[in-house]
């Protein structure tokens, strides 16, 4: 039973975690077409880039409903707290997905005010991330708790140099993704343009990371200690990144169409793992535990049933979506 | 203005914002879908042009509706977080589960085939087509199911019980199937339904007024008409379903529902209160207009009442609802425009029978296409107004008996909640004015009739009437 109550948490870690990986590369790269669509230099272009994303952005968006849906589910008083503790920034992420999604169902019909909704697509986009980028900066710093685990820290608690770096860092990442989206999407001027704004994000993005890795074991002693108990995967995880931005710089200069998209999902899926293996086994840095925050086990294998077995068909449909829309955007506005 | 530095009111007053703001969307998206899953059903089945471009006409005004849908429903999956903390903490061993498998099941769905609807005609077989539409109108639909379900739980706790304010379950199953869960899905169910019907409907009626294409919109009138046959009826039945239940699970809301402050004794036939001016303060209605001998036949279609209806005064005021006037009339009119509605289609069926319905007679009938239009956002007045009697009049509770919510408050400073309840007023007031102003821009507009049908339509699927040698587009024979 005790090994019961260990594994179901640690399932429910994962799952979560592919989600919030799903989330991160999928709708990254939506936020960062959003972002790069407020440097687009014209109409057309613009309306390529929603185009480029008409068909799936709200799938992607989806992934992180179903992040709240898990987590609220799975570790309630993970839920609990850490919204608690983000109350701005998840408010900012959530106003700024609301600009997004009323961006594509307005500019499509407007006529005079295009350039309001155009704004609104990647000033949206922007909020979005940069709220995330705040919340995922906050939560890998630790959360201030009581001994039943609540927040008991200022509302303001979320805002520090660590999280703004953090946070610019996933907005680099996101443009890089977004970037690298579009050189396999578009063609000609557009394609060109963004294998330059992919180039420069690899580059912003690397020197996050890397003050990012840097700076965390000098200031932070438990996680360093959980570093350096893991010292050669802590090692490996630099040394592998720096090969794979070396990759994707390199693709990226031979002007190769799907690699960069692929080898910068890896280098996502890299810091994903080296970040949840920094995090494990809590859920609220620094103190409370996924064991302690899980619901109780039946409820974690009610789950299992319910959602666990939708995994694969969900991505069945969600990769068919893609299959069916692949290949370039010539024109803007599929369809009618 | 004390409210302003209570972060419980504060909260409460967010929450109520964008529940009352997103559910306007979701009605459409959930009943205006099956309406789609109809039509392109038509069109398959009889190859008839206009029902294709019927399908491709209502999915722009249904796209538009589903984005603010989605946009407007993101707050609702973290503000159980943000702002009712120990509420989640609490339930979300069952809640929580629930939320996630709407997420999972419902959503996903909806938005991994609404793609392939919207922007898939040229690239997939249209029976492939069809089969998006369906998992889009099935995917809403379930997402009814379950937010439904775990609205009913809060009303109807079952399947556990409360250790130490957690609620821990020992049979999920009944959880799910706790007393108000099938009435209350049904009702919402078709709720959608038959508020998008009458949005439907009445479009269409608006179009025959102005004599623009009105061949064309005599159709999804009709087609509209024959589903809200059995929907209209239906509905009332099952509301009075619900009502019975509220009766015997939650005395204090059907006490609030009636402004019945004293208790009737089982046995008695009391008057029905038609119009009333509740007041809260001095526990009595200060006038009403009562219909005699008809509350019991209302409640169990019987002359004399089985059980007491517990009057408000039997609880304390802390345990009973406040807000009694809203809940009085917000029950009134949503069961008024239950019975206006299926008034409605009984006498469009009618006009109907005696051949009005014709394209070329149905512009005389003006009365009946004014009805329709007026009837077209009634439906919505109806959900928002049963929504209140539901969760207002749960009132103190968040869970029925169990937990208030008070409590269940996140102990967030005033000034924060406050500037996020006037972040999301001012963005939803954007979202309402866009909503509207580009949903009439799409309806001034008009169908496109030119539109081309699915290059997957190739040469050797069409009908041989429609069999062109020379390879022009079928549409330009016609």
């Amino acid at each position: 039973m005790e090994a019961l109550e260990h594994f179901l948490p640690q399932v429910w870690f994962v799952i979560l975690g592919l989600f919030l990986f799903l989330y991160v590369t999928l709708d990254g790269f939506d936020l960062g077409v959003g972002i790069l669509s407020l440097t687009a230099s014209d109409e057309e272009s613009r309306s390529i880039l929603m185009t480029s994303l008409g068909n799936i952005w709200d799938a992607n968006e989806t992934w992180l409903v179903l992040v709240g849906g898990t987590l609220f589910g799975a570790f309630p008083l993970a839920y609990a707290t850490v919204l608690h503790a983000l109350y701005i920034p998840v408010s900012v992420m959530v106003g700024g997905l609301i600009l997004r999604a009323i961006a594509f169902e307005f500019r499509e019909n407007s006529v005079r005010s295009k350039r309001l909704w155009n704004l609104a697509f990647g000033a949206g986009s922007f909020l979005a991330a940069l709220g995330q980028g705040f919340a995922v900066g906050t939560v890998f710093e630790g959360i201030a708790v009581d001994a039943a685990g609540h927040f008991v820290g200022g509302i303001w608690d979320w805002l520090s140099w660590k999280s703004i770096l953090v946070a610019l860092t996933l907005i680099q990442g996101y443009v890089l993704i977004g970037s690298t989206y579009l050189v396999m999407k578009t063609t000609g001027a557009l394609q060109q343009t963004h294998y330059k704004t992919a180039k420069l994000a690899a580059v912003t993005t690397f020197l996050g990371a890397i003050f990012i890795t840097v700076s965390t074991p000098i200031f932070y002693e438990p996680i360093r200690d959980r570093m350096f108990d893991l010292l050669y995967l802590f090692a490996a995880i630099p040394l592998l990144g720096s090969v794979l931005v070396a990759l994707l710089l390199r693709s990226l200069g031979q002007e190769q169409e799907r690699m960069p998209f692929v080898w910068t999902v890896l280098i996502f899926l890299l810091s994903f793992v080296g970040l949840g293996l920094i995090i494990f086994p809590y859920i609220i840095p620094p103190q409370v535990t996924i064991y302690q925050a899980a619901a109780s086990p039946s409820a974690l294998v009610f789950m299992i049933i319910f959602i666990g077995f939708l995994i694969p068909i969900m991505l069945f449909y969600n990769i068919y979506n893609y299959v069916v829309f692949r290949g370039k955007i010539t024109q803007a506005h599929e369809g009618d | 203005m004390e409210f302003l530095s209570d972060t419980v009111v504060l909260s409460r007053m967010q929450f109520a914002l964008t529940a009352i703001f997103h559910m306007l969307w979701p009605v459409l998206s959930t009943g205006m879908a099956i309406y789609l899953v109809v039509i392109e059903g038509l069109w398959l089945k009889t190859r008839q042009r206009d029902y294709y471009l019927h399908a491709r006409f209502w999915a722009k005004l249904y796209v538009l509706n589903f984005g603010i849908g989605v946009a407007s429903g993101l707050p609702m999956e973290f503000q159980f977080g943000t702002n009712w903390a120990p509420f989640s903490e609490a339930v979300g061993d069952f809640f929580g589960s629930i939320l996630g498998f709407e997420g999972a099941m419902a959503f996903m769905l909806e938005a991994g085939f609404l793609g392939i609807m919207l922007f898939g005609w040229d690239r997939v077989p249209p029976l492939m087509h069809w089969l998006a539409t369906i998992m889009v109108a099935f995917g809403a639909n379930l997402s009814t199911f379950w937010i439904l379900t775990a609205n009913s739980w809060l009303q109807t706790p079952a399947g556990g019980e409360f250790v130490a304010g957690k609620f821990i379950v020992s049979n999920y199953f009944q959880a799910i199937l706790n007393p108000f869960m099938l009435n209350s899905f049904l009702h919402m169910f078709f709720a959608t339904l038959e508020t998008s019907l009458f949005v439907i409907g009445g479009i269409s009626a608006w179009y025959i007024l102005n004599r623009r294409h009105p061949e064309f919109f005599v159709r999804s009138l009709k087609v509209v008409l024959v589903i809200a046959l059995i929907v209209a009826p239906l509905q009332i039945f099952i509301g009075h379903l619900s009502a019975e239940q509220v009766y015997h699970y939650q005395p204090s809301k059907l006490a609030a529902m009636e402004a019945q402050w004293e208790t009737i004794p089982a046995g008695s036939s009391p008057a029905w209160s038609l119009v009333a001016l509740p007041n809260n303060q001095e526990g009595r209605n200060q006038w009403e207009v009562k219909v005699p001998g008809m509350l019991s036949y209302l409640l169990e279609l019987k002359p004399t009442l089985s059980e007491p209806v517990k009057g408000l005064k039997e609880w304390q005021p802390q345990d009973r609802p406040h807000m009694v006037g809203l809940i009085y009339y917000s029950f009134r009119i949503m069961s008024g425009i239950g019975v206006f509605l299926a008034g409605l289609m009984g006498f469009s069926l009618w006009r109907w029978l005696r051949g009005q319905l014709k394209a070329e007679a149905i512009s005389n009938q003006k009365l009946m296409l004014w009805g329709w239009l007026f009837a077209a956002p009634l439906g919505y007045v109806a959900v928002e107004c049963g929504w209140i009697v539901r969760c207002v009049g749960r009132q103190p509770w968040t869970v029925y008996g169990e937990l208030r919510t008070a409590d269940m408050a996140t102990p967030l400073p005033a000034p924060e909640v406050l500037t996020s309840l006037l972040g999301f007023a001012g963005m939803y007031s954007l979202l309402f004015v866009g909503a509207l102003y580009f949903g009439s821009r799409i309806i001034r507009k008009g169908p496109n009739l030119d539109l081309p049908l699915p290059l997957t339509i190739s040469q050797d699927n069409l009908e041989p009437m429609q069999h062109q040698p020379d390879q022009r587009p079928v549409e330009a024979q016609q």
